[in-house]
């Protein structure tokens, strides 16, 4: 109407043709006018603000494709699938739009037939808004629930974890419950690691935003170490076993087994005991193999050198207690002779020699008396004498009276094995820098290479001669200790650990199994200790695992494998040894 | 004139408004084909998903293992199979049978082709 005014001026002779009274009305129409601009003003303003607002409908959408949150997947070190989320479809009900309940009862059992009818009818008779009918049905099943076209009864996309390898890896990756939380393991440690609380904020994560979640374990190696130790357990008729690889310059787990074992994709009721990480949740008194870590001590302090000698003449008496050797030698040994010979009196001396509070503040800095904390959110306390004496220091000393997890043991022989180090267990991904940098130093260079010598010597003339496996250089230490039945020792059930290093000379991987109650057999003479069976077993390990791990085997042995000793003034541990003093 | 302006003004109103529906429409058009590959990307991602998680399945080593034992006269790799590039022996040097026999033969020289012109060089190979 304002665009009329100038018209009506400039042309007078248009009047006529735009209408009779305009002037009279124009005021009427001005208000008419703003009235109907302040009307689009606002239809205008509206529409800007509902474009700018997000579409409820895909808001709806996007949070309800998250009822099971979507997880990371997860890798190990070679990038081979260890778990990851595929899309299974749910069945739910929402009981007040149903129009006939039997009907739908009677229907929906009729596709779902592994659903109870009278249990589904009275959920759906219940006065709630929305019902579960069933989580995670067959594709073939949810079409069919889609063309029963029950209205009141719809689909809707979840996550359902799957775990491709079964049961190998399952104690370190743990399992989730059906709304896809993370129950134990390295599930849990993601959970933990604030995924839960993503989900919690109402943030509905996809796949795609996640980052895989790298493991330090190798799938084909931890399914090789589980076969292995699967053989020999069931050979040796034990009640349970368990193994492990470690690298012992980074901490990382490659590869770790305890049997029995579950499949997570179905996981049992975990209350029961049986089925435990028997790596890291079981404590036990790891018999000689814990000698490494007594002799390492006197080594460290410089009181005892590889020449010494210790008295083991006969029992050694404490009180009312006499401790013999296994395989006694009435002599004085050397100390490479109380390793290879696994004295228990030898070790028990130089125990002894340290004292109760420095071989206490010793197997602290190892981390043996504290509760050891990897990823994985089951670990156990070690047991530890409450009135620590001398007599405990003694039998501590050659690996009774204080139990450990062992991959806390394993975490201590490794730092005797890699020049000193001390670094913490690791189930993830880790480089060799890293783990330097969170490392302490707990023993002396030299220390580690003597240890590193007196493993190879027991492996080529002592008591770890069975896993001597062409071509790796290998060390060992068995160890068998006697389980406590009804308060005593017995001498029949038996716990039997060994611990081998490869290479000797540049180490590389520690190796570490345990079975619980082996038993003996014919071919092994009857006796069950544990160079029979727990060696038995690490060597076909380390047999098998050595080419998978690109572990190069070497036939000529290494020149000058111990520098360090050879400067030292030990020439010997450089020779290769001729059978002196093995048995 | 005014008549004239008019009817352009209706053609102009006309003609806005078809194209604005043309373009209103072709904008749903177009919004639903990029729904429709939403759906169609995210379904192949989770088909992506279970071909990865059914692939882990089919190759985790314990029905390869199983397969292997039950298809293969494989048996696992022993250490002594292992060699080291250095222990390898040296490349034996190359010879030329068929120009040795024309040798003894008496026939040498006789070829006049480049290649049997050349073979006298051959023989030789690369010293390593």
């Amino acid at each position: 109407m304002t665009a009329a005014d100038p018209v009506k001026r400039a042309k007078p002779g248009l009047r006529g043709l735009l209408g009779t009274s305009l002037g009279k009305t124009a005021p009427r129409m001005r208000i008419v006018a703003a009235g109907f601009f302040c009307l689009y003003v606002g239809i205008g303003a509206r529409l800007v603000v509902i474009g700018f607002k997000p579409d409820p409908t895909t808001m709806r959408r996007a949070s309800g494709e998250s009822i099971a949150a979507s997880r990371p997947d997860v890798l190990d070190r070679n990038g081979e699938i260890l778990a990851t989320d595929v899309k299974t479809m749910s069945v739910f009900a929402e009981p007040r739009r149903l129009i006939d309940k039997d009907e739908a009862t009677e229907l929906l059992t009729a596709v779902l037939p592994n659903v109870d009818a009278r249990e589904l009818r009275d959920r759906l008779a219940s006065r709630k808004g929305f019902v579960w009918v069933k989580r995670e049905v067959t594709p073939k099943q949810r079409d069919e629930v889609f063309h029963l076209g029950l209205p009141g009864v719809g689909l809707v996309p979840e996550n359902k974890r799957v775990y491709p390898n079964g049961p190998a890896a399952a104690h370190v990756l743990g399992y989730v419950n059906i709304d896809n939380a993370g129950i134990a393991g390295i599930e849990k440690y993601i959970d933990g690691q604030g995924l839960a609380d993503l989900h919690d904020a109402g943030f509905s994560l996809t796949p795609e935003e996640l980052k895989p979640i790298s493991l330090s374990l190798d799938i084909k190696a931890t399914h090789a170490v589980r076969d292995e130790l699967e053989k020999g357990v069931a050979h040796f008729k034990a009640k349970a076993g368990a193994a492990a690889i470690m690298d012992v310059n980074t901490g990382e787990v490659i590869a770790l087994a305890s049997l029995p074992d579950y499949d997570p994709n179905k996981p049992p009721d975990m209350r029961d005991q049986n089925f435990i990480n028997r790596m890291n949740v079981g404590v036990y008194e790891m018999g000689s193999t814990f000698k490494a870590l007594t002799i390492a001590m006197a080594l460290d302090s410089g009181k005892v050198n590889l020449n010494s000698r210790l008295d083991a003449r006969g029992a050694l008496s404490f009180g009312r207690f006499r401790i013999h050797d296994y395989h006694a030698q009435n002599r004085a040994l050397t100390v490479p002779e109380v390793f290879t010979y696994s004295s228990n009196i030898g070790t028990a001396r130089m125990a002894l020699g340290q004292g109760v509070e420095r071989h206490k503040a010793f197997l602290r800095k190892m981390g043996q008396l504290t509760r050891m904390r990897t990823e994985l959110p089951e670990s156990a306390e070690p047991i530890v004498p409450k009135n620590w004496g001398e007599l405990n220091t003694m039998t501590i000393a050659f690996g009774h009276g204080l139990a450990v997890a062992p991959l806390q043991a394993m975490m201590a022989v490794s730092a005797l094995m890699n020049g000193g180090y001390l670094m913490a267990p690791t189930f993830l991904k880790r480089s060799e820098e890293e783990a330097r940098k969170d490392s302490v130093q707990v023993v002396k260079p030299e220390t580690s290479e003597a240890m590193r010598y007196l493993m190879r010597l027991n492996a080529e003339i002592g008591t770890a001669k069975k896993v001597n496996v062409n071509g790796y250089y290998v060390g060992g230490k068995t160890g068998t200790a006697e389980k406590v039945i009804g308060g005593h020792y017995s001498k029949t059930r038996l716990f039997t650990t060994f611990m081998a290093v490869a290479p000797s000379d540049k180490p590389k991987y520690l190796f570490l199994t345990i079975m619980d109650e082996p038993q003996g057999l014919p071919e092994t003479g009857g006796y069950a200790t544990a160079a029979y069976n727990s060696g038995q077993v690490t060597a076909q390990i380390i047999e098998r695992v050595g080419p998978l791990l690109g572990l190069p085997p070497r036939f000529d042995p290494p020149t000058q494998p111990f520098p360090l000793l050879a400067r030292l003034g030990y020439g010997m541990a450089n020779s290769p040894a001729h059978g002196g003093g093995g048995h | 004139m005014l008549r004239f302006l008019n009817v352009v003004a209706i053609l102009a109103l006309v003609g806005s408004g078809f194209y604005a529906y043309s373009i209103k429409y072709q904008t749903m058009l177009r919004a639903e084909q990029i729904n429709k590959m939403k759906r169609e990307a995210k379904s192949e991602r989770d088909a992506i998903a279970v071909l990865r998680a059914e692939w882990a399945f089919m190759t985790r080593p314990e029905r390869v293992q199983d397969l292997a034992d039950k298809y293969l006269d494989l048996k696992p790799l022993a250490v002594t199979q292992i060699a080291t590039a250095q222990s390898l022996p040296e490349k034996p040097e190359r010879i030329d049978s068929i120009g040795r026999k024309l040798d003894a033969l008496g026939l040498g020289g006789a070829a006049t082709t480049p290649a049997a012109v050349e073979a006298p060089t051959t023989p030789k190979g690369k010293p390593r």
